[in-house]
């Protein structure tokens, strides 16, 4: 029983009982590609899932977020929250991309970079990419010590670095958007980028979370706070490191952002926390922690984009999508906490 | 049972959408009340003709939304697609994202920073900035030979200094202001009140409280000329003795205007542009030829003829 309350999602116990939440999400993903694809034929006469270039964007269109939702993921799981990822992803874009600009645009000097003066223009890909992930990195760390040292309750740490990250987002060119990044800058975002660089980091945190003593940490004190203590895992410096990677996933999602539209704004990001959060919910992250995976949020990621394209491919009006969308994400935990309630009778 | 009703409604409202020709139309906020009124006047006017079907999405200020959504929208295999710019800087990826799937493009109201290299079957449909400045500028001009004051002395209310249409709208009123025929007009405050009502109320009671002394007001907005009428009432000072100028006609201008506050306004016909890019848009997705930027006017708003737009915004 000790064993389980601190290492439940590395070695989740098999049998009836164990239905993985994943499971939830990938019956409700296909459920609604089915529906999709069923009511395509119906009304338009012709396949949704079927047509590459909408199954293309569907993907693309949630990249950016997903890569944020991986990080949020494993905050959650250790029963905190991140609100700061969006703004997150405003600052590091609009930041980053001013060491990204090219020195001439349509053949002339371009004097408008905000860096002209200083000469920092055609600076190598490696500088901006730099420049983002230590933002984002720093950003996390405070966000974690806040949360770990200070004790300040998570939701109220990253609300206020949500506010500030936003505040410096405007601040950095007073409002004003930056663009004309170099090719070599705006390559990263190009074409299906966004999804490689997406399912290379899926990858990579699910291997940590499942096969790693980082996973095991990290489940363990989502689960029990005080028992994963007592184990003998430094909770704090824990903490820290995993609000240090959610960061430094924003900051990834930042940047891949401002590469694929070429331009950085300071409004860019907003809400992104929350359909990160809303994707981590959906496949199955428990807000109270200590249970989810990359592989359910990954699917809560598809469901999103299967309705966003969807809805565009059957010409539903904007106002019911986000009306269905928040439908969706009640409905998809309240299947969870009643299947849960069910099991926990049954038991 | 109910729920069968529930998904025929479903269905009926998504089947009565299919029609002939299908436009998607990416907005770049959908609560702002200038573009909703041109929303809505897409809208309407694309209701007016036959089988033509809009699909309206909602890009929430959102760059990265709003080209997923042209993405969408190709994918979907719209006709045509109209787009109102998040920010008009992103849009060479917009125009680049159409291009590649050759779906014509249409930019409405905010002009694209690659208005000048655009593609034949793409086009920018708005209102020139140039002539709001100018219309108001002349206006108040012509108000102020009429009183014969001499030299007049003019206060500008500038918008965000960020924003294309603060800077031509002011450039223009200074461009007035160096003409001949208004050369006894003199620019004596420019400060920015950021669009905003309360800015402009503040920086008129600094003024007052300056002891600066004017005879017009001109503001790149109404909101800001409103707040600055605001306090020179609060200050006890006579509307019939200062000419106040705004931009926009909206709702609280006109009723200011009626009062007799607000002596000039100028009409951006959001609805008129809303229809003028479906228009566009169709003639596009027909292959018809259509030049690169179409002008919507502005229209002058004064006393005399305020009637004729207390419905129209």
């Amino acid at each position: 029983m000790a064993d389980m309350a601190i290492n439940p999602g590395a070695a989740a116990p098999r049998g009836r009982r164990a239905w993985p939440t994943e499971l939830n999400a990938l019956i409700g993903l296909v459920a609604i590609a089915l529906v999709f694809e069923a009511l395509a034929w119906a009304i338009r006469g012709q396949t949704f899932l079927g047509n590459t270039a909408i199954l293309r964007i569907m993907i693309l269109q949630v990249a950016v977020v997903g890569i944020i939702a991986i990080g949020v993921t494993q905050v959650i799981i250790t029963g905190g929250i991140d609100l700061s990822s969006g703004s997150l992803v405003g600052m590091v874009g609009i930041i980053a991309m001013s060491f990204a600009q090219a020195g001439t645009r349509n053949g002339a000097d371009f004097t408008g970079a905000v860096f002209w003066e200083q000469g920092w223009v055609d600076l190598p890909v490696a500088v901006p990419i730099a420049v983002g992930l230590v933002l984002g990195l720093i950003a996390g760390v405070v966000n974690g010590a806040l949360v770990a040292y200070a004790k300040i309750p998570p939701f109220i740490a990253t609300l206020g670095m949500m506010v500030t990250a936003r505040g410096v987002a405007k601040w950095w060119t007073a409002g004003e958007a930056v663009s004309n990044p170099t090719p070599s800058f705006a390559a990263l975002g190009q074409g299906m980028m966004p999804v490689l660089i997406f399912v290379a980091l899926a990858v990579l945190f699910q291997a940590l979370l499942s096969f790693t003593l980082y996973g095991t940490r990290t489940y363990a004190i989502g689960s029990n706070r005080d028992a994963a203590r007592m184990s003998g895992i430094n909770v704090e410096r824990h903490l820290v490191l995993v609000y240090a990677l959610a960061g430094s996933l924003a900051a990834v999602a930042g940047l891949i952002a401002v590469s694929r539209q070429l331009t950085a704004q300071a409004g860019l990001g907003v809400m992104y926390e929350l359909d990160a959060i809303a994707m981590a919910v959906i496949g199955g992250v428990s807000l109270v922690g200590g249970r989810g995976s990359i592989i359910g949020t990954a699917l809560g990621m598809l469901i999103f984009g299967i309705i966003i394209s969807g809805f565009t491919f059957l010409r539903v009006d904007a106002y019911y999508q986000e009306m269905i969308k928040g439908g969706i994400i009640v409905g998809a935990v309240a299947l969870d906490v009643w299947r849960q309630r069910r099991r926990a009778l049954r038991g | 049972m109910t729920r069968n009703t529930i998904a025929a409604g479903l269905i009926g409202i998504l089947a009565g959408t299919a029609s002939a020709e299908t436009i998607g139309v990416s907005m770049a906020l959908f609560d702002d009340n200038f573009l909703t009124v041109l929303r809505n006047g897409m809208i309407a006017h694309a209701q007016g003709l036959e089988g033509v079907d809009l699909q309206v999405e909602d890009a929430q200020n959102d760059v990265g939304r709003q080209l997923n959504q042209i993405e969408n929208f190709i994918a979907a295999g719209v006709d045509a697609i109209i787009v109102n710019p998040v920010d008009t800087s992103a849009t060479q990826a917009m125009t680049d994202a159409a291009a590649a799937a050759g779906v014509p493009l249409v930019f409405v109201n905010r002009m694209p920073i690659n208005l000048e290299s655009l593609p034949d079957n793409q086009a920018f449909v708005g209102s020139n900035e140039r002539d709001s400045g100018t219309l108001q500028g002349t206006e108040v001009c012509r108000l102020l030979r009429e009183q014969g004051t001499d030299p007049a002395r003019v206060i500008l209310i500038m918008g965000e200094l960020s924003n294309e249409a603060a800077i031509t709208r002011s450039q223009m009123i200074r461009d007035t202001v160096a003409r001949e025929d208004c050369a006894f007009m003199e620019i004596v405050e420019e400060q920015t009140g950021n669009w905003n009502r309360q800015q402009g109320a503040d920086l008129m009671t600094n003024w007052l409280g300056a002891g600066v002394e004017f005879d017009a007001v001109v503001s790149n907005n109404d909101e800001m000329a409103i707040g600055a009428i605001q306090s020179l009432k609060a200050a006890g000072i006579s509307m019939d003795d200062v000419i106040v100028a705004g931009i926009d006609a909206t709702q609280d201008a006109l009723a200011a205007m009626q009062a007799g506050d607000l002596d000039v306004t100028v009409f951006q016909d959001a609805a008129g542009q809303g229809a003028g890019a479906v228009d566009t848009a169709l003639a596009l997705a027909r292959g018809e030829e259509v030049a690169r930027e179409v002008w919507i006017p502005f229209e002058l708003v004064t006393p005399e003829n305020i009637d004729g737009y207390l419905t129209r915004n």
